[in-house]
C-alpha cells in the first residue's frame, strides 16, 4: 500500500532568497494533487524541495507519516521520483539508456543492470508507448516523445511519490492529451501520490483530486478541489478575475477575465 | 540482454586495450634507429640497450594520455560539456608556472617536478574556490575562473622566462611544450601509481556520471550525492593531470580528443568509456611520442606541439559538430 505524503512549515530557496515560505499540506495515499500559481510562485521549489534537489531549510516533508529527515539521497530517491521541467540533453543517449537511469536508485555500485531492471525499464516504456523508440537517440526526438520518455523513466523508479513539473508545457493540444491519458493509466496501475506543477489549472483540474494554490511562497488554499476552487482563492492566486464553471460531466472548469 | 550488457563492456575495453598494444609496440619498434624483432630474440646487445632507452619511454607516453584522457572523460560527463579538458581546471598553467619559479630559484630536475605538483594544487584549489557560491561549485564559474587562472600563470610564466639566463629559460620552455626526451623508469613508475589512484576514483564515480548527463537536478533526484561527486571528480582530474604535466609537461589536446574518439567507437556509458578513453589517450601519445622522434630524426619535435598540431584540427571538427 503506497503512502500519503505531507509537508510541515516547510521552508526553502536559493543562496539567501527564500522561494518557499512556511507551506503545510497532507495529501491522501494515491492521490493526485494539482499545484497551481503564477510564474515565481514557488511550484518548482516546492517539487524540489520535495524531492531534495533543492535542501530544505526548515520544516519538514514526511511520507506515511515518516519524516524523511536525515534518509540518504538513494533512499528519498527510491520512494520519491521527480521530472523537471526541462532537461537539455548535450549528448546522444538512447531511450532504453535514459528509462534505464530510473532504476539507479536501486542498483548498488558499479554493477550491470539486472535481468529485473531491464524488464522493469521495458515495462515503463510499454506504458509511456515509446518501446518503438527504445534504440532511438533522446536528442532527436520530437518534444512530446521526450516527455514521454521522462515519464517512462519516472515509471522505472517504482517511486510512491511522483513530481511532475509542467510536463506538458511545450506540448501542442494533441500530444497533451496523448500524455495526459498515459498518465492517467500508469496512475491507475500504480496509485502514486502525484504532484502536479502547472500554471494551466483547467488542465491539470483533468486529472486531479487535490489543489494547492501558491502564491510568493505561501499557500493560499491547500485541498480537495470541490473545496479549494473557489474564485476568490483563484483570484488571491493569479491576481486576475477569475469564474468556476461545471462542466456537463461534473468536471470544474475556471475562466480568466480582467 | 544483461549478460549482452557487460559482454560488450568487457569487449569494448579488451579493443580499445588491444589498440594501445599495437601502438605501444609500433612505437618501440620505430625511432631513428629501427628496432627489429629478430634482433631482440637474437639477444643483440644494442637492441636491448635500445629498448631499455625506449621502454620507459612508452610507458610514461602512455601514461601520461591514459590520466590526462580519463580525466577529460570524467570531466566532459560532469560537466554537460563534449569540449571541457582536464587543464580547464587550471592545472596546465598552475603546473608549469609552478614548475618554471623552482627553476628560477635554482632547483634540480628532480626538484622542478615537485614544483609542478605544488603548482597545480594551488591552481585548482584557487580555481574552485572562485567557482564556489553559496556551498556549491557553480559549474558556470568554474569554467572562468579556469581560463582566468589559466591566464594568469602563462603571464607569470613568461615573466619568469624573460627574467631568466639562457640554460635556465630552456627547462622552462620544456614544461611549456611538454617533452618525453628525458623518461626513465622511476618517473614512469610514479605516474602509474597516480594513475591508479586518480583513475580508480574516477571509475568509482562511473555510474554517477552517466546520470549527470542529464543534469545536476537529475542525477541528485536519481539518488547521487551531488556536490560529492563534484568534489572527487574534481580532485582526481586535478591529481592526474597534474601528475601528468608535473613528469612530462604540458600535453595538449589529448585529454578533449581521446574521450570523443572513444565514445564515437563504443557509446557513452561512462562504465566503459573511462577504460577506453584512458587506452586511447595513452595510445595517441604513444603514437604522437613516435611521430615526434620519426619525423625530423634524428632531431625531436616536443610532444606538446605533436599533439597541438593533431589536436586544432580535431577541436575546430568538434567545435562545429557541437555549435
Amino acid at each position: 500500500m503506497n503512502a500519503g505524503l505531507s509537508a510541515a512549515a516547510l521552508r526553502a530557496g536559493y543562496g539567501r532568497e527564500i522561494a518557499l515560505d512556511g507551506v503545510d499540506f497532507a495529501i491522501g495515499p494515491g492521490r493526485v494533487a494539482a499545484v497551481a500559481g503564477e510564474n515565481g510562485s514557488g511550484k518548482s521549489t516546492l517539487l524540489k524541495a520535495i524531492a531534495g534537489v533543492v535542501p530544505r531549510r526548515e520544516g519538514e516533508v514526511r511520507l506515511g507519516g515518516e519524516s524523511l529527515r536525515g534518509w540518504p539521497r538513494r533512499r528519498i530517491a527510491r520512494a520519491i521520483a521527480y521530472a523537471a521541467q526541462s532537461a537539455e540533453l548535450i549528448f546522444p543517449i538512447t531511450v532504453h539508456d535514459l528509462v534505464l537511469q530510473g532504476r539507479a536508485p536501486w542498483r548498488s555500485g558499479f554493477l550491470w543492470e539486472s535481468g529485473e531492471d531491464l524488464a522493469i525499464a521495458e515495462d515503463a516504456m510499454r506504458a509511456c508507448d515509446v518501446l518503438d523508440l527504445a534504440d532511438r537517440d533522446a536528442t532527436r526526438l520530437s518534444g512530446g516523445e521526450r516527455r514521454r520518455a521522462f515519464l517512462a523513466r519516472l515509471l522505472a523508479q517504482r517511486a510512491e511519490v511522483w513530481l511532475l513539473d509542467e510536463p506538458t508545457a511545450d506540448l501542442d493540444p494533441r500530444h497533451r492529451l496523448e500524455f495526459l491519458e498515459v498518465l492517467r493509466q500508469a496512475h491507475a496501475r500504480l496509485r502514486p501520490v502525484v504532484l502536479w506543477a502547472t500554471h494551466d489549472v483547467n488542465e491539470a483540474l483533468a486529472i486531479a483530486d487535490d489543489l494547492l494554490l501558491l502564491r510568493r511562497g505561501r499557500l493560499v488554499a491547500a485541498g480537495p478541489v470541490e473545496e479549494a476552487l473557489a474564485p476568490d482563492t483563484l483570484e488571491k492566486t493569479f491576481s486576475i478575475r477569475a469564474t468556476v464553471e461545471r462542466d456537463a460531466a461534473g468536471r470544474p472548469r475556471v475562466t480568466f477575465s480582467r | 540482454m544483461t549478460a549482452g550488457r557487460r559482454t560488450s563492456g568487457v569487449g569494448a575495453v579488451a579493443s580499445a586495450l588491444a589498440i594501445l598494444a599495437a601502438a605501444g609496440v609500433f612505437a618501440v619498434l620505430v625511432g631513428s634507429v629501427p628496432l627489429s624483432f629478430e634482433a631482440l630474440r637474437r639477444g643483440d646487445p644494442v637492441a636491448r640497450a635500445i629498448l631499455a632507452l625506449r621502454l620507459p619511454r612508452v610507458a610514461l607516453a602512455a601514461g601520461t594520455g591514459a590520466a590526462l584522457a580519463i580525466a577529460g572523460a570524467a570531466l566532459q560527463a560532469l560537466l554537460k560539456n563534449p569540449l571541457a579538458d582536464p587543464f580547464l581546471l587550471g592545472t596546465s598553467g598552475g603546473a608549469a608556472a609552478g614548475a618554471a619559479l623552482a627553476i628560477f630559484f635554482g632547483a634540480s630536475a628532480i626538484a622542478s617536478p615537485a614544483g609542478a605538483f605544488v603548482g597545480a594544487g594551488v591552481a585548482t584549489a584557487a580555481v574552485l574556490l572562485l567557482a564556489m557560491r553559496s556551498g556549491r561549485i557553480d559549474l558556470q564559474r568554474l569554467l572562468l575562473a579556469g581560463v582566468t587562472a589559466n591566464a594568469f600563470f602563462s603571464a607569470v610564466i613568461l615573466l619568469l622566462f624573460s627574467s631568466s639566463a639562457g640554460g635556465r629559460s630552456r627547462s622552462m620552455l620544456f614544461w611549456m611544450m611538454g617533452s618525453l626526451a628525458d623518461a626513465r623508469g622511476p618517473e614512469a613508475g610514479a605516474l602509474a601509481l597516480y594513475l591508479a589512484a586518480g583513475g580508480g576514483l574516477l571509475l568509482a564515480t562511473a555510474p554517477a556520471l552517466n546520470l549527470f548527463l542529464v543534469g545536476e537536478e537529475s542525477a541528485a533526484s536519481l539518488g547521487v550525492s551531488v556536490e560529492r561527486t563534484k568534489a572527487v571528480v574534481f580532485a582526481a582530474a586535478a591529481l592526474l593531470a597534474g601528475a601528468a604535466t608535473a613528469f612530462v609537461g604540458i600535453v595538449g589536446f589529448v585529454g578533449m580528443i581521446a574521450p570523443h574518439l572513444a565514445r564515437l567507437a563504443w557509446g557513452n556509458d561512462q562504465r566503459r568509456l573511462l577504460p577506453c578513453s584512458a587506452a586511447v589517450g595513452a595510445a595517441l601519445v604513444v603514437l604522437a611520442d613516435a611521430l615526434s622522434r620519426f619525423l625530423l630524426a634524428p632531431a625531436e619535435i616536443p610532444i606538446g606541439a605533436v599533439t597541438a598540431l593533431v589536436g586544432v584540427p580535431f577541436f575546430l571538427v568538434a567545435l562545429r559538430k557541437v555549435s
